[in-house]
Parts: C-alpha cells; structure tokens; sequence
C-alpha cells in the first residue's frame, strides 16, 4: 500500500543523486513552493534590515516638529511619528534589537535545552533525575512576571542583555521534549547496537541521537524566535522596559499611549507598520519550519 | 564458548497503590553456545527468549547466575568492565530499519565501529576502507551500491545484510538473531538464514537463533541444537532434529502442533495436542510450569517442578515426568511432487 | 446482473445502464444474486496510484471467485497489491489510488465500486466483515470494547442494541474468551490474540455473509496463531461466510484455505484448489517460492533462495510477464506480452505462463 514515499526504496537514491546534480539539493527546499518563496524573501530582508539598517540612517534620527504625524508621501512612505521622525526609519532601525534579542533568546534557549535534554535523556537515572529537578524548577518560573520585575532593576539596553535573560528562563520545556524524544530514541535499534558495539556514550549522543532530533530542534528554533519576539515587544509595548533605544516594541508603545492610536486614525501608519513587520516575520518563521523539519529528515525529503 | 549458568531475571513490579507483582522472565536458565555452532532457542512470546538474548548481548541486567565469556565470568566483573566482553556477543534485532541510524549513510554506519576497531588494532584508513568492503562481500552486498546510500534506499533483505556486516565489525564470537528474519519477505528469509549459516564456516561466528518459527531453526545449518524455553526454564533441549521429529515435552508437542500444514505437501501429525488453556503470567504454579495448561497432565504434575533429565531414556533433555514420544509434527504428504 | 453507473470511477462519463423496473439505481439490490457459485466476483480490476512517474497499476486486470462458503486464500509478498485488492473490496482505495477499470459484484449488493457512499457504508460491516491485522490497532485506544460496539451498532442504525451485545457475547464465548472481561477492556489491555479475535468479533456481529481477513495472523506466535485459525475455521463454518484471507504466510493459507491464489506485481499468477496447486505448482513463481519458503518437512539441502527481490510499484516491468527478471524458465516471448490466462482441470485451475502452457524457446 502506498504510504508515505512516493517512490521504491532503490529510486531515491537515484533522486537523491539528480538533485545533486543540480548545484544546491537541500537548500532547494526552501524555495520549493511559492508560499516558501516568500517566506524566504521575508526573512532575507529582514535580516538585512537588522545587520545593515542602523548603517543606514544616522544614529539620532532626525525629529521634524512641522511634520508631526504626517501621513504617508513620497518622503515619508509609512508617515512621521510624534516627533516627526520618519516611520520607514524607525521601522528599519528598530529591527535589530527586537530580531537580535529574539535570534540570543533562541540559540540560547535551545542551546541550553537540548543539552540538558539529551544529558536527562540518555542518562536518566543518575544525571537524568538532577537536571529534571533544575527543569522543573525553571519550568515553574513566571517567565514574563520575572522578566517585568527585573526590567525594574535593569535598563535592557542591550538586545544581547534581553536575549539572555528571555533565553536563561525559557529552556525548561524544550529540555522536556528532549528528554522525552532522547528516552524512547535511546530505546531504538541503532543506538542499542551503537552502545554493544562500544562506541562512547558521548559520540552516541552526538552522532547517533542529535541529528535524529535536528529536524526537531530546527522548527523549534524558527517557533522560539516568534515567541521571543512577542515576549519582548510586549514588555516593551506594556512599557515595563524602559526603552533607551527604538525598536518596534517602543514605537508600539508610543503609537497607542502617546498618539491615541486605537481611537484616533491620525497615527495610523505609526500603529501598523510595527505590527505588520512582526506579524511578516512571525508567518515567515512558521512557513519555513516545515522546510527546517524537511532539511534535515532525509526521509521527508521529496527530491 | 559462550556459558550461561543458571541466569535468573524478574522484572520488578510495581509497589504502593497500583501493586503488580513481578515478573519472573527467566528462572535459571544454562545453555552453552560452542564456537560455531548454531543453539536455536523456540518459544511463544513473553517466554522469556528475547530477554536471554539481551542480557548476552549487555543491553539488559541479569539478577543471578554467571555468563562465562571466554573463560571470564561476567558476574564477577563489575558493569563498566564488562562491556568489552559483551561487545563479544552482537544482537541482529529483528527490525532492520530500527536498527539503522536513518540519518547517516551506510558508509557512515560501518566506518563508526571500524575507525574504533582501528585504533585498536593499530590500523589506518585504508584498513578501514579496505576491511569495509571485504564485510559488505561477506554479506553478499556490493559495496559501490549500498555505500552512498541511507537506509530507507535499501530493502529489509538489505538493510539486515547491513546490520549482519555492522555487527561482523568488531570481531563478535556469537550473533544472536532476535527474529531476525519476521519482518523480512517470504522469498528473501532464506538468503538470510543461509547467510548466518554459511558465517559460521567462513569467519567462525556462533549464531544463537531466537524465534517462534520452528521451521526457521531447520535452516540454520549443520550441528544446530534446539531449546524449548517456556516461562523463563528450558523443558526441552536436543539436536534440531531429534526435538522436532521426536518431541517428549508436551509444551514441545503443542508447539509443534501449532505449524500450520500445507494441505497438498503435507499430512497433519497424528497425535497433535493443544493446550487447555491461555497462558496466564500472573499464575505461579505449585509443580510443573506447564500443567495448569496441560493437556495430558497428571496429578504428580502439579507437586514438583521436574528437573531437566533424560528420564524414560530420551535421547535429548527434558522437563517432564512422563515423556512420550508423539508424532505431532507435519509430514510429507503420501504423493508429495517434490 | 445489475449494472449500476460507474460514478466512482476515473475517466468514465457517468453511463447509466437499463436497470431492471423497481431497482433504484445506487440502491443496493437484495435480489442481485450472481449466477453460479460465487458469492463475491472480482471482474478484470484494475487500481492505479498516481505517482510522480505516472499512474502506475498495483493491481492489474485481477479477475477472481471467491465461492460462496469456500474460505480462499490470497498469498502474495510485499508489492504484489494483495493489501489495495482487499481494501477494493470495500471500495477503500486511500489515496492517490484510483480504481480505474472492472468491478467488484458481491451477492446482495452489486458492484461495490458503484454504490452511493451512504449504501457503502451501510455495506461495510453489514454485508461485508473485514478484519485488520492485531497489530494495527484498529481498535479505538480510548474507549472500551462494549462501547465501541455499541457505537458500531447505533452507526448502522441497529435497533437491537442488546441483540448486538448478546451476539457479541455468544461469539467471544466461542472464542473462549470472557466475554464481560473483554467488553469492559480498554485496547491495551488485551493481547495480540485477543484483539485479533475482537476484531473478527466486530467483522461479524452485523451478520455480515462475506468475511475479509487481512493478514490475520501476522505478530502472533504459533500457539496464538493455531487458535485464531481454528476460531476462524469454526466461524466460518457456523455463520456459512464467504471468507477471503489474505497473507504472506503461505503456510497459513496452506492450512487454512480451500482454494489459493497467488499474487506477484498486481496480477494473479496461479489460482486453483490450494492441495493440487501446493503439491503440483505450474507458475514458476509458485514452484519457486515453495522452493525458498522454509518448512518443517522437505530436505533443507533442496532449498534455494529466489534471486532478485519482489517489484515495487514503480519497479514493475511494463511490458511482458512481471516476473521473467527472476524467472528461470524465461523465453522471448516472455518479454513481448503478458502471458495469457490458462485454465486447466475443468476450469478448476488457471495460471498465467507461457512456459508452463506449453510454449517452448
């Protein structure tokens, strides 16, 4: 019965093989359909924006008090806000923070997690029991309520501070799906033959477990980035953090306590360009999950 | 020479409020595997052979009784030291797609136990390379095919080669095949089994066969002996074919019973016999394993557990206070067109 | 014979042929008796999957008889479409397959593959019992068997819900189960042999006439598999079933079966009484997996593997007999067309090879 593959065991290799061929094979998957073509665009520019964006404006942007909340033109395409500072500007600068602190979050998050995961996993009697207690505990920590709290005694003006501390209280659940999937993967055919052939526990863990949970860790990569970036633009936005610098988050905040922005439509453009930047890049993130989750499964792979 | 004396195993039970009493999974078990030689170990699921195998191949705990590997024994050693003698016994597992990394290829799969034997030994890469393909010959695959690829482009047939050469990579004294040939193709089981015998001669590689499919144990070559193992003990062990041709053991003979006949090839045995009942792991009876689900039990049965003898003057051992003979097996069918 | 329009398959324009006065047309008709002695009749079918090669036929040009209260035995390995066969029967085809020629008259019904979809499924279960492999858990995991059989009960519209639990009870007491132990049991509390026999008790407990058992007895030991064999002997045999079994093992089908049929790459290669076929086989895949199967009886010298590996879809030769890439008797003419169907012994027997009809290099 036809399952899953759509062809016999001894083609794909062929397939496999084809594609190869043609320059890039894996890298292919994340333009193979137009909804990823997009996806991938978006993520391009926004990265750009984050690395390049600062370098192109000076670094006090300019403040206009005649063209207060102007709306849209040719000099200004997304308007001016209070100050009368270009939105397209704010918009651009303020990406890397938010992107920044979101990508240290991540990394952090996830570095910390799969490790922890995979040491509770393959070890889970002696090692597994101490780093499930720490898990526990960390699980249990109010991430958003500390992180508010501590905004009070530390100004976050470095998204590398931010990412560290969102980072530092977010890994207890993906160390538990870690854990959970290292459990039954450690269970299998091939790391219990790994094991009777005497290959160190180390290089079993590495070698033989990590790339089966890759696909995993990618997506949740994607997702935690998206996470990231709603947890701080809403610290920013509840005006808990006090912004020494601008991003999305502050101009967010600015839009609605300052401009009336949900009752008036004079700051409009102020409001939404923020919004949309977050809403683009977090349905970027998800569309590409799945090309993650292919990527690195050889199996899910239609070559 | 593989010794196993008297290996006991109970899977403890669950205590406080969800109390499940233990399970005895093996209850002194002694088999001894010779250097190429082939033992077959037969039984119904839950008996108990799959864990005997694990605990030869390291990967699960035995609780009493020693495991001579030459000439040590095991239980004398503590945990980490034992595992170089365990890497002596290499388990072929019954799913061969389980037993490959899905996310390396083949040439990956071998080249991680070769590059440690290597070192070992003091070799280099080509020794590695060199030693990879003359494996893969042994198996029957050629190397220029199966090299490159992942294991979901092989077929079961194939990838179970590849776990045979895996596992010829370190040397070992004794495969244990879990089943090792249930999950593959009707037509391609035969490849496999005479794969395992021919190992015996060309690389001198004992195979312990564990399985619920008699007829497979035939098909393991010559010398082979064969262990009935029913809750945990051996009740019937002998030569392969002085166990199927002239079983004692009544669980023997309603195993036997149970093959199915090929109505054209084959007449049904004369004196078949099933048990009386399902097998029911929570029950410990006072005597013999077997007699709450005899059907030819008497009350003796029920006093004593029988020891292995050769009471009655068999030829092979057995567990039973009154052996008989009984032809319950299948036999060639009168005007067989062979 | 009824001819309903062929609205379920692909290509055809929706042909609507003279049904009989007083026959809805859809309706499933209880006096469409087949002629002859079959209770089901597969004619000339053929299921394609779309792939990216194309559509490729996993079962192609099939035609066979089971007889009514015959138990028949559908051996192939992996590949040879005995799985789609079987789902066609119910008009189960998953997708990407497609059923693309011939049809499946079963007695009572007419062609399944024309039904509406409500009379499908009022068919499935109620005419037809099919019963999946124990391992496939087909059981729901998070209700208890009763319930499960009420719920199987109220979806065909049984207004005898305790008739049904009485039914139920008699036919797990048959099987020498405890029948309250089992009604009350959650899936996972029931071993392989066990939910192999819940499920036949599910196949049967609308009084289907016709009995489909897939792989019945795979991932069950020998002791299990013994019984569940005998249970479905003896249930067929009291409820008068059509019973169609479909395995690899040809050693279940050789003990089980009154007539085999022997499936390699989507086609039936040697159909007859599983005795004569199994002592005299004229199809050289027959002879050939005898030769490799492993036995208890016959020399262990003689036994010799087949070369080559069973075809997958894609893998299937387009042209000629499927099998001359691992056949020893193979000629020319085996690689210009598909061998026509033989039929010997009265028509008892037929097989597809032009070797074995006579032909010669």
């Amino acid at each position: 019965m036809i399952t899953g593959a759509v062809l016999p065991p001894e083609q794909l290799y062929e397939a496999m093989q084809r594609s190869r061929r043609r320059s890039t094979r894996r890298w292919r998957l994340f333009v193979s359909s137009p909804g990823r073509v997009a996806a991938s665009v978006i993520v391009v520019v926004f990265a750009l924006m984050a690395i390049i964006g600062p370098y192109l404006y000076p670094a006090n942007l300019p403040i206009n008090p005649r063209k207060i909340y102007a709306a849209p033109s040719l000099a200004h395409p997304l308007g001016t806000d209070f100050e009368g500072t270009d939105v397209l500007a704010l918009v651009v600068t303020g990406a890397r923070y938010v992107l920044f602190a979101a990508a240290v979050a991540a990394v952090i998050t996830l570095g910390i997690g799969t490790v922890a995961g995979l040491a509770a996993g393959y070890y889970p009697r002696s090692t597994g029991r101490v780093i499930m207690r720490v898990t526990d505990f960390v699980l249990a920590i109010p991430g958003f309520p500390v992180l508010v709290v501590l905004a009070m005694i530390w100004k976050f003006g470095s998204p590398l501070a931010m990412g560290f501390v969102m980072g530092v209280f977010g890994w207890g659940g993906i160390a538990r799906a870690v854990r959970a999937q290292t459990l039954s993967l450690r269970e299998r055919g091939f790391v219990e033959a790994a094991r009777g052939l005497g290959l160190p526990g180390r290089r079993i863990i590495f070698a033989e477990v990590l790339p089966n949970l890759a696909p995993y860790i990618g997506m949740n990569l994607m997702l935690a980035v998206t996470a990231f970036i709603y947890t701080e633009v809403g610290l920013f936005f509840l005006g808990v953090v006090s912004y020494t610098t601008s991003n999305w988050g502050v101009m967010l905040n600015n839009a609605v306590f300052q401009a009336g922005a949900l009752t008036s439509t004079r700051a409009l453009a102020y409001l939404l360009s923020p919004l949309i930047c977050i809403l683009l890049i977090t349905i970027a993130l998800v569309t590409l999950a799945n090309a993650v989750d292919e990527f690195f499964n050889p199996r899910l792979r239609r070559l | 020479m593989i010794e196993v004396q008297e290996i006991t195993r109970t899977f403890a039970g669950r205590g406080g409020l969800l109390r499940r009493p233990g399970v005895r999974a093996l209850r002194g078990v002694s088999l001894t595997i010779p250097d190429r030689g082939a033992v077959c170990l037969i039984g119904e699921s839950g008996c108990g052979k799959t864990t005997l195998g694990r605990i030869l191949c390291g990967l699960e705990d035995f609780d009493g009784g020693d495991l001579v590997v030459d000439g040590q024994s095991l239980a004398a050693l503590k945990a980490k030291d034992r595992a170089r003698y365990f890497r002596r016994i290499q388990l072929i597992h019954q799913d061969p797609y389980s037993a490959l990394n899905p996310t390396r290829t083949i040439r990956q799969i071998l080249d991680d136990p070769l590059a440690l034997r290597a070192r070992q030994l003091g070799q280099d890469g080509a020794w590695v390379a060199g030693r990879r393909d003359e494996l893969l010959g042994l198996v029957g695959l050629d190397p220029a095919y199966v090299l490159p690829r992942y294991p979901h482009m092989l077929s079961g047939g194939m990838r179970q080669r590849v776990v045979i050469a895996r596992a010829l990579t370190v040397d070992p004294e004794v495969l244990v095949a879990d089943e090792a040939v249930s999950m593959i193709d009707v037509s391609l089981r035969l490849g496999i089994l005479q794969l395992l015998r021919d190992l015996r001669d060309q690389v001198g590689v004992a195979v312990l066969f564990i399985t619920h499919d008699v007829a497979t144990a035939r098909y393991v070559g010559t010398g082979g002996e064969l262990h009935v193992i029913y809750r945990g003990t051996v009740i019937e062990r002998g030569t392969t074919d002085t166990v199927i041709q002239h079983p004692v053991h009544p669980y023997t003979q309603c195993l036997l019973s149970a093959i199915p006949v090929l109505r054209g090839i084959e007449e049904p045995g004369a004196a078949r016999i099933v048990p009386t009942a399902p097998l029911d792991d929570r029950q410990e009876p006072s005597g013999c394993l077997f007699q709450p689900r005899c059907p030819l039990a008497a009350p003796e049965c029920a006093e004593r557990q029988p020891p292995l003898s050769q009471l009655g003057g068999t030829v092979q051992e057995h567990a039973c206070l009154f052996p008989e003979d009984r032809p319950v097996v299948a036999v060639p069918a009168a005007a067989a067109a062979d | 014979m009824v001819r309903v329009p062929r609205s379920s398959r692909s290509g055809g324009a929706d042909t609507v042929a003279a049904a009989p006065a007083g026959i809805t047309v859809g309706q499933p008709d209880a006096d469409a008796r087949l002629s002859g002695p079959a209770a089901v009749s597969v004619r000339d079918l053929t299921v394609a999957f779309s792939t990216p090669e194309g559509l490729l036929p996993a079962v192609s040009h099939v035609s066979l008889d089971l007889d009514r209260g015959q138990i028949t035995g559908l051996v192939g390995e992996s590949g040879s479409g005995k799985s789609t066969l079987a789902l066609t029967l119910l008009n189960a085809v998953p997708q990407p397959g497609r059923v693309t020629s011939g049809a499946v008259l079963i007695d009572g019904l007419g062609d399944v593959l024309g039904l509406t979809r409500r009379n499908l499924r009022r068919a499935r279960g109620a005419s037809i019992g099919y019963v999946f492999q124990a391992s496939q858990n087909s059981l729901n995991p998070l209700k208890q068997v009763g319930k499960q059989l009420l719920d199987l009960g109220r979806s065909h519209g049984e207004s005898d819900l305790r008739g049904l639990l009485r039914r139920a009870r008699t036919l797990l007491d048959d099987m020498g189960m405890d029948a309250n132990r089992v009604l009350a049991s959650f899936q996972h509390e029931l071993s392989g042999g066990m939910r192999q026999r819940v499920g036949i008790v599910f196949a049967l407990v609308l009084n289907a006439h016709v009995l489909i058992l897939d792989e019945p007895t795979t991932a069950l030991d020998m002791l299990t598999q013994a019984s569940v064999l005998e249970i479905v002997r003896k249930v067929h045999a009291e409820h008068h079933l059509t019973t169609l079994v479909i395995s690899h093992d040809v050693g279940v089908i050789g003990d089980l079966a009154q007539r085999i049929a022997v499936m390699y790459a989507g086609r039936i290669v040697e159909e007859g009484p599983t005795a004569t076929v199994l002592a005299d086989p004229r199809h050289p895949y027959t002879r050939g997996l005898l030769t490799a199967m492993p036995r208890i009886t016959g020399d262990v010298a003689l036994a010799r593997p087949l070369p080559g590996r069973p075809p997958d879809l894609t893998s299937i030769p387009r042209q000629g007999c499927v099998f001359r890439e691992r056949c020893p008797l193979a000629m020319d003419i085996c690689a210009a067309a598909e061998p026509p169907v033989t039929k010997t012994e009265g028509g008892e027997r037929r097989f597809a090879c032009y070797a074995a009809a006579g032909e010669t290099p």
